[in-house]
């Protein structure tokens, strides 16, 4: 849809409530997010997904109970509750890809592409098709008036910016309030289009807001724990997870300094920059791999946490995405290289609409491949990239 | 220290899944308290006071047989009705070096709406299912098609747990039987057992296994207000059981490990009063069933009963609301502290449609409104009326809230004068 056509269609309509269609995990925070956009007097259905899960004895994702948790959730809301099963997609977009990835010795982020492909692919076009106006979701995030790019300060209000002309200035993706939570991390691929229709009531609060907020409703999961790990695998290591789907290949793990064999591995691609336990080179001072040679199925560790092996000033992004949909232009900004990690300043020079390179104020932890590193103006986020 | 929830009881709920489990009666406890404390023993060990226990222990497993017309020798105290159940249709694995069946083929015999327990097991030899009609009743002569010269094994449920519906045992032992003359007269040895998992039915129909005509039965004590994790196979001298755990070689070697000796004992006292109070049990819930049946079809006529009108589980009611989600239900029932079960505890974990209902042709949209009610020793006619009438209504409430297209009110919303956005971004 061209802008025109997405102006000519936006007569405002009055007297009609908006039709939501709320993601509900089962957790406390999207539990919270239906709560509010029900008690903004919103026309609100609650949906589970139902992605691919991996079901073997002993490897047990409780989707069951999270459903249970959404449902009980709806129920006290008293909204229906939808159960879309998205397996196909997300084994396709997300697991297949992550395989794929590690196989090819990179490091992926399974959530970004789960939000890019499931969340605000899939479920926001299967929300749409079905008539709703918005979805939402329970993600530490904004979604700003965006007028011509300067931060508007909206404080708490979680109330859409769509009161504002989004043909005219698109909303912009925002921090969430709380630092600790902020998710834009996972969100940057979510796409321009997709955050003219998303909600995200809860990225005016803190977390402890929220948890107080749903004990204050009595929600069923004002106490639920967090989830952790891979939402697919549960809590299982990834590792456990990889092995069901990839050949063992037995290698070698040499010392990158003195370049001596310092013990075996079963497959360098289970193994990712950086890490330090499991490596199976046990006694004396740890080991970090500092880098794998696919090729040839070695993995190369270093005593010096400090190795400049894991020191970088550039990283060349591709495979990048923008919310605004262009690149931003060359110059200075803040970027984060993992979820919630520190804001660094340095500067992005794009290279077409697809790449760039990131460079470092100071020299900073080298990012396994594979990995995304989004990029920040202020509090917005504009959009990022993968790590080559 | 570890806290474990205590979820606050209001003390005025009703309780109207006792399929699902029951509460341990207070004699049981009482006949249970010696042996968790002072009569700790192993029952193996030599000196007098562990000797004690053993004979307790095997007072039980006399006890338990006697309630069931068998024989002590019989009677494998196991660790409840799944243990049982793999037991039993693990007899097959004896079967292997029968003459005439070559390549080790142990061919199993069960029906479409077996519990899971049963169905996984069945699932690890070759097998075939047999189908039920819409009562959930098995026709005989669809398990002597289903019976080939390698089969070894028919396991059916006495009373399905969902449904309710009782199965002509005796018919299908009889039929059992010809098969056995028959191979006997072409000359074939290879055994043929018929397995029943009762574990929903004592208290509630007659257990006796020569009434029956069974060659194993299943029984639970967790459904009869006894502990959980205890149960037993009974199996005649006829079956070849095959180890299930091995260890120390306790019950005859077929499950190893130290003797659950409280359990067997409050098993055992559970038996005996299940059986001895069954007759007026099942008939004062059968009343009580048949009310509650009564007035949740007068409010709702299109609501659906399954199973057998006549061969049922006297405490068992399954219904559907048609359009309904029975997991709704259970919630805005549980707000009013009234518990129901929606099927099977396990299938309803697993949050996909009952087999059984499949089984039996329920359509989905009355399937997905099922809910089950089985009453039990803390049912009245007193709560279970007040629960129709509580059923009755969240019932009601939930048809509304799906037929107009709820629409959450709030007469100040700011919405009303805002505008909203375009259709068909996309």
């Amino acid at each position: 849809m061209t802008p025109q056509e997405f102006a000519a269609a936006s007569l405002p309509l009055v007297g009609r409530r908006p039709k939501v269609l709320v993601g509900m995990s089962g957790g406390v925070d999207s539990s919270v997010a239906a709560a509010l956009l029900v008690e903004q007097g919103m026309r609100v259905v609650g949906a589970y997904m139902k992605n691919w899960t991996l079901d073997v004895p002993g490897m047990q994702c409780p989707w069951a109970e999270d459903l249970a948790y959404a449902k009980r959730t709806a129920v006290k809301l008293g909204i229906d509750l939808k159960v879309y099963d998205f397996q196909d997609v997300y084994k396709r977009e997300v697991v297949d890809y992550l395989v794929r990835e590690y196989e090819a010795g990179r490091t992926p982020n399974p959530d970004i592409m789960c939000n890019s492909h499931v969340k605000f692919g899939l479920f926001l076009k299967t929300a749409l098709d079905e008539g709703f106006d918005y979805i939402a979701t329970g993600h530490y995030a904004r979604v700003g008036k965006g007028s011509d790019g300067s931060v508007e300060e909206t404080g708490k209000d979680y109330r859409p910016w769509f009161l504002n002309d989004v043909a005219q200035h698109p909303p912009v993706l925002r921090r969430g309030v709380d630092e600790h939570k902020d998710q834009t991390y996972f969100l940057y691929r979510m796409g321009g289009e997709a955050l003219k229709r998303t909600l995200f009531p809860l990225g005016g609060f803190a977390k402890t807001q929220v948890r107080e907020m749903a004990q204050q409703r009595g929600l069923p999961a004002a106490d639920k724990p967090d989830s952790q790990g891979i939402c697919f695998i549960g809590e299982a290591p990834i590792k456990d997870f990889l092995r069901m789907y990839t050949q063992p290949r037995p290698g070698l793990i040499v010392d990158a300094d003195t370049k001596e064999e310092v013990g075996a591995h079963d497959g360098a691609l289970y193994f990712t920059l950086g890490q330090r336990k499991g490596l199976g080179v046990g006694g004396g001072e740890p080991y970090y791999v500092v880098g794998k040679d696919m090729a040839a199925n070695i993995v190369y560790v270093s005593h010096d946490a400090c190795s400049p092996e894991l020191q970088t000033e550039e990283i060349v992004l591709e495979d990048c995405a923008w919310l605004s949909g262009c690149s931003p232009a060359p110059g200075a900004y803040l970027v984060r290289t993992r979820h919630t990690g520190p804001l660094l300043e340095a500067s992005f020079d794009p290279q077409g609409e697809t790449s760039g390179y990131v460079r470092f104020a100071q020299n900073t932890e080298r990012v396994a491949p594979g990995q995304s590193v989004v990029v920040y103006k202020d509090d917005i986020c504009l959009g990022g990239g993968i790590v080559r | 220290m570890m806290r474990y929830p205590r979820p606050m009881l209001d003390s005025e709920f009703i309780y109207l899944d006792h399929a699902a489990a029951t509460p341990v009666d207070e004699q049981v406890r009482a006949a249970m308290a010696p042996y968790e404390t002072q009569l700790f023993f192993n029952p193996s060990s030599p000196y007098k006071p562990a000797w004690d226990v053993r004979h307790a222990f095997e007072q039980a497993r006399a006890d338990l047989a006697h309630a069931i017309g068998a024989k002590p020798a019989e009677v494998v105290i196991t660790a409840g009705a799944t243990e049982s159940i793999n037991l039993a249709v693990g007899a097959v694995n004896a079967c292997e070096g029968e003459p005439g069946l070559q390549g080790g083929a142990h061919h199993v015999v069960a029906s479409a709406i077996e519990h899971s327990a049963v169905l996984a097991c069945v699932q690890q030899h070759p097998h075939t299912l047999v189908p039920v009609n819409g009562n959930g009743l098995i026709d005989p002569r669809d398990v002597r098609a289903a019976i080939r010269d390698d089969t070894c094994l028919v396991t059916i449920g006495l009373a399905n747990n969902e449904i309710g519906t009782i199965q002509p045992l005796r018919a299908i032992s009889e039929t059992i039987q010809h098969v056995r003359q028959e191979r006997l007269r072409n000359g074939s040895a290879v055994p043929i057992y018929l397995h029943t998992d009762a574990s929903q039915c004592a208290g509630l129909l007659d257990v006796n296994v020569s009434t029956l005509g069974v060659d194993m039965l299943t029984l639970n004590a967790a459904k009869i207000y006894g502990p959980k994790q205890v149960g037993l196979l009974w199996a005649s001298r006829d079956v070849r059981l095959c180890p299930l755990v091995v260890g120390g070689g306790q019950e005859r070697g077929l499950r190893s490990g130290t003797e659950n000796v409280a359990g067997a004992v409050g098993f055992a006292q559970a038996l005996q009063m299940a059986v001895s109070q069954r007759k007026e049990e099942a008939a004062r819930l059968s009343s009580l069933r048949d009310a509650l049946q009564k007035a949740l079809l007068d409010a709702n006529p299109d609501a659906v009963v399954s199973g057998h009108k006549k061969h049922r589980l006297p405490n068992l009611l399954h219904i559907s609301f048609p359009g309904l989600d029975a997991e709704r239900l259970v919630y805005l029932l549980e707000d009013q502290g009234v518990y129901v079960g929606t099927g099977a505890a396990c299938a309803a974990n697993k949050a996909t449609r009952s087999h059984v209902l499949e089984a039996i042709g329920l359509a989905d949209d009355a399937a997905d409104g099922s809910l089950r009610f089985s009453l039990g020793r803390l049912s009245t006619q007193d709560n279970t009326q007040r629960a129709a009438r509580i059923v009755v209504d969240v019932v009601r409430g939930e048809y509304e809230r799906v037929g107009s297209e709820h629409v959450r009110m709030n007469a100040e919303s700011f919405w009303d004068n805002e505008p909203v956005p375009p259709k068909g971004l996309w």
